[in-house]
């Protein structure tokens, strides 16, 4: 297929994703002959569709049914799709995971493995020549978060000024920050801090490495986030289960070492594991403090 | 031990391959999309044409296929885009003006002032071109959020450029695209976290964007782009150079997997830092400090083409190599006075078993190593005349190199027990003379019993005469120890594999082999060419960082026999590599919160060469006491 026609085929399916209104819950009587995957952008749509195409391919030749992949515009359309059942199966972090599961039933299957752990934590970086030693000095100071539906990218950061006493959850991040800006990932974050554009950000301990040798010289952290889940594979509720099987054990086959290459098309982990919805139980408890959950 | 390539410390084993692209990169990022954990953003091929164009530009003489191939096509997998002429004919939106006929023009005309001046333009107009759709978008907040990555991705041209001279400018811009981020607005998750756009600033953040551009990429920029760099023209940009700069598909990061570097005295069991003059040489082999501009400032090192001993199979810089692996190391960027006008990138080649291959240089114009290694230096990367030490001992550690164990070669060259049928007959095939090649066979050249070498340069047919009957197309006969891992083959790396070669000499001189015998002369090579164990394995009792801080560690050791013979020449090169590549190679470890503890060693290197610099050898020995002390505290945390 050439990059236009899968062009072509994502714009179609966006345009089934958004449209084509599928029941809740709804589960054919007949197989399952196709599994859809909606990936998220993170960097270049266009890029991931060639990413799609490499691990569909993969995904189909080993659970023996066709795959088919898009790119959603968001999380919320992402989510939709899992609503309305025209995707299957996509992948987001832990927050707007346990926001899919609340509202739309989706379950999580599996866990992306960075460093040799499927946990991560978030933290608050700041230059070296700023003077700024703790999150106290922050006071009236801009900060750069990576978007506002990220736990490591703005809850966790966010609560950590909770747990220091300098703000209350649910509150106005503005009402202690002189700026909050979100920069639209990990990586515009810490580099805004690097580059000087603002005081603070919040992001993904992983951020450091998205900066070059000579920028880590420059930049360090000063507070630290528990452990949160890393980012999730999520399916839909009413997914099959020998379909969710199949899938879970394409996926963690990236593991071994003659399809680990496979792993650079499915947004680069170390690997996968199995984990289960127990393990975000913090992650909800969080987004309840914070309004982001109501139940 | 040897392995120092700043830019490359995270490119082997099983790092997240993201992190492999920004070290790469020599741009930084402004802006890309949703979080997630480690990625990274490739470049768009639009910007990346363009940078590679001004480039080329820079280059003499400048090779305008090369610049028209840029805007023809597209390098960059995985884009919409056939031609980059088809990204850069939608700024004709802006204002109407047809970039595209202006490009062509230029190039036609092989006018680098001009093809500057106009892409330049093209390049501002398509970040506002993108902003413009954004604002039009923007009750859409995925879709205008895209237009706004989408703009990102074409300012990333000029960023750096901007940072470098205009760091005033470059605040307004960077707080201008925060500024964009967060106003474009959200759409959450079922109603949570939902952020409205915010029009009025953002319309703000863009006129800010679009008036930066305007005035300093779209004015009369063709004054301020003598050097081909995309500088701000605007009054607040500073006069200040650019760091030298290479485009994007540049790739100096190491060779993946990382070659296994075979050292003589360590097979022997001698310990590195009882040898000083190899313990020095093998700083300078990985010391951009030896070098001057612009290999200096790029961190380029002899180690950087010739990683572990051997090759850089990878290593490629556009319009200096003409395919991975290779460079032309005699041309205008690295030292405009060694210019030799010749288009001739070579294969970089591997310097194991080196003390055995002389004479040097692909056509072997060099019969002492010394005069090769003193060419490097001076000629090549443009460094000052080394000092007799330094000659010393670069060729000291470089006389170390030993091939691989061949697994399958007896001590005479010739196969083993071990070899399989097909190799044993392509080894009499290999010994057989053929009437095509005179009556001479593929062992007269390649002898077995001396290492598949006879010391001396040929002219096979594989090279082009620079002139019609010129003689100068004789090359270096190449061993065939470890060649399985050498690839490409012949001197400019033009051939991918060894089948490719055998099929090559097939041809070339009318041996009429059948493919079974062609098969079995590929399997000799293949056999005779074997290493055992060719490449470093790291795993949690062997990582990178332990790997680069084993090295360091060892560089530093010859300051126990620098400082008492107060040689200030030598121990400030050295403490100048050491406390740079210390805080470079901080980003390998596996547990980045023990950076600080590296910075503080470099910073203790950096005390001890201040106190050199001020005569104060007590004081330096003192210190250096305090840092082998460090040293010996830190090292179990490092991994």
């Amino acid at each position: 297929m050439s990059r236009r026609m899968l062009k072509g085929g994502l714009v179609l399916a966006m345009t089934l994703a958004l449209c084509v209104a599928r029941l809740p819950g709804h589960a054919s009587a007949a197989p399952q002959d196709t599994l859809t995957l909606a990936f998220i952008p993170q960097e270049n749509p266009e890029k991931l569709l060639d990413d799609i195409s490499v691990i569909s391919d993969y995904l189909a030749e080993e659970m023996g049914m066709a795959v088919d992949g898009y790119v959603t515009l968001d999380h919320a359309a992402a989510v939709e799709a899992l609503r309305q059942g025209t995707a299957d199966v996509s992948f987001m972090g832990a927050l707007p995971y346990v926001l899919a599961h609340h509202h739309v039933d989706a379950q999580v299957v599996l866990a992306e493995v960075y460093r040799g752990s499927a946990m991560y934590k978030a933290r608050v970086f700041v230059r070296r020549d700023s003077g700024i030693s703790g999150l106290t000095d922050l006071r009236g100071k801009s900060i750069a978060f990576a978007d506002p539906i990220s736990e490591s990218g703005y809850l966790y950061p966010l609560d950590l000024f909770a747990d220091a006493g300098l703000m209350t959850p649910g509150d106005d991040p503005q009402s202690f920050f002189g700026s909050v800006y979100f920069a639209g990932g990990y990586q515009q974050a810490i580099q805004a801090v690097a580059n000087g554009y603002v005081d603070a950000a919040g992001a993904s301990q992983f951020a450091d490495l998205l900066l070059t040798p000579e920028q880590l010289l420059e930049v360090t952290w000063i507070a630290e986030s528990g452990l949160i889940p890393s980012h999730a594979v999520i399916a839909r509720g009413d997914l099959a289960p020998p379909v969710v099987a199949a899938f879970k054990r394409a996926m963690l086959q990236l593991n071994d070492d003659d399809y680990h290459h496979l792993l650079q098309y499915v947004y680069g982990p170390d690997g996968y594991v199995e984990v289960d919805h127990a393990a975000f139980a913090d992650v909800e408890a969080l987004a309840r403090e914070y309004g982001y959950l109501q139940d | 031990m040897n392995t120092r390539t700043p830019v490359a410390r995270m490119t082997t084993g099983r790092l997240p391959i993201m992190v492999t692209v920004i070290l790469t990169a020599i741009f930084l990022l402004p802006l890309t999309g949703s979080s997630h954990i480690i990625r990274e953003d490739p470049w768009h091929p639009v910007p990346a044409a363009y940078l590679r164009s001004l480039f080329y530009l820079k280059l003499q003489p400048t090779d305008w296929t090369l610049v028209r191939a840029e805007y023809e096509g597209v390098r960059e997998d995985g884009w919409e885009l056939e031609a980059v002429y088809d990204g850069i004919a939608a700024a004709a939106e802006v204002d109407g003006t047809d970039h595209v006929a202006a490009i062509r023009a230029a190039i036609q005309g092989s006018d680098a002032r001009a093809l500057s001046a106009t892409a330049t333009r093209a390049m501002s107009q398509l970040v506002r071109l993108h902003l413009r759709r954004a604002l039009g978008q923007i009750t859409t907040p995925g879709a205008a959020l895209e237009e706004v990555h989408q703009a990102s991705r074409m300012y990333r041209a000029f960023d750096r450029f901007v940072r470098a001279t205009d760091p005033q400018g470059a605040r307004e811009i960077g707080r201008a695209w925060l500024e964009l981020t967060t106003t474009v607005g959200t759409a959450g998750v079922e109603n949570r976290g939902v952020r409205p756009a915010d029009r009025e600033r953002f319309t703000s953040a863009v006129g800010v964007v679009e008036a930066y551009l305007v005035a300093n990429y779209e004015d009369d920029v063709d004054p301020h782009l003598t050097h081909f760099d995309p500088v701000p023209t605007g009054g607040r940009a500073s006069a200040r150079l650019v760091a030298p700069w290479l485009p994007p598909a540049t790739d100096l990061n190491d060779q993946d997997p990382l070659p296994r570097l075979v050292l003589n005295f360590e097979e022997r069991g001698v310990d590195e830092k009882e040898l000083f003059l190899v313990a020095y040489g093998d700083m300078l082999f990985d010391s951009p400090q030896i070098f001057g501009e612009p290999a200096l400032s790029l961190g380029i090192t002899c180690s950087r083409c010739h990683n572990r001993s051997d090759i850089n199979q990878r290593f490629f810089i556009p319009g200096i190599s003409t395919r991975p692996g290779n460079v032309d190391v005699d041309g205008h960027y690295f030292n405009p006075r060694f210019n030799d006008r010749r288009a001739d990138a070579i294969d970089i080649p591997s310097l194991r078993g080196l003390r055995f291959t002389a004479p040097y240089g692909r056509d072997g114009r060099f019969a002492s190593l010394r005069d090769f290694t003193r060419n490097v230096v001076v000629n090549e990367f443009a460094g000052a005349e080394p000092s007799p030490l330094m000659l010393d001992a670069l060729v000291a550690y470089m006389l170390e190199f030993d091939w691989l164990p061949a697994p399958y070669l007896q001590p005479d060259g010739r196969l083993n027990d071990a070899a399989s049928d097909a190799a044993r007959r392509g080894e009499a095939l290999f010994n057989r003379r053929f009437e095509g090649m005179g009556d001479r066979a593929c062992s007269t050249c390649h002898v077995a019993s001396n290492n598949f070498l006879d010391g001396r340069a040929h002219d096979i047919g594989s090279g082009d005469p620079s002139s019609p009957g010129a003689r100068d197309s004789f090359f270096d006969t190449p061993t065939l120890i470890g060649v399985v891992h050498t690839a490409p083959y012949f001197h400019d790396g033009s051939i991918a594999t060894l089948a490719g070669v055998v099929d090559w000499f097939d041809g070339q001189f009318e041996l009429g082999l059948d493919a079974g015998q062609r098969a079995d002369l590929t399997a000799f090579l293949e056999t005779a060419g074997e290493g055992a164990d060719p490449y470093e394995v790291f795993d949690a009792d062997n990582t990178q960082f332990q790997l680069f801080w084993g090295e360091l560690s060892t560089f530093a050791s010859t300051l126990s026999t620098l400082i008492p013979a107060r040689d200030a020449e030598h121990a400030e090169l050295l403490l100048l590599t050491v406390a740079t590549d210390l805080r470079l190679d901080a980003s390998a470890l596996e547990d980045l919160s023990q950076a600080p503890k590296v910075f503080e060693l470099a910073d203790h290197l950096d005390d001890i060469r201040a106190a050199i610099m001020a005569g104060d050898w007590d004081e330096a020995a003192l210190l250096f006491s305090g840092y082998q002390a460090l040293e010996a505290a830190y090292e179990p945390d490092f991994r």
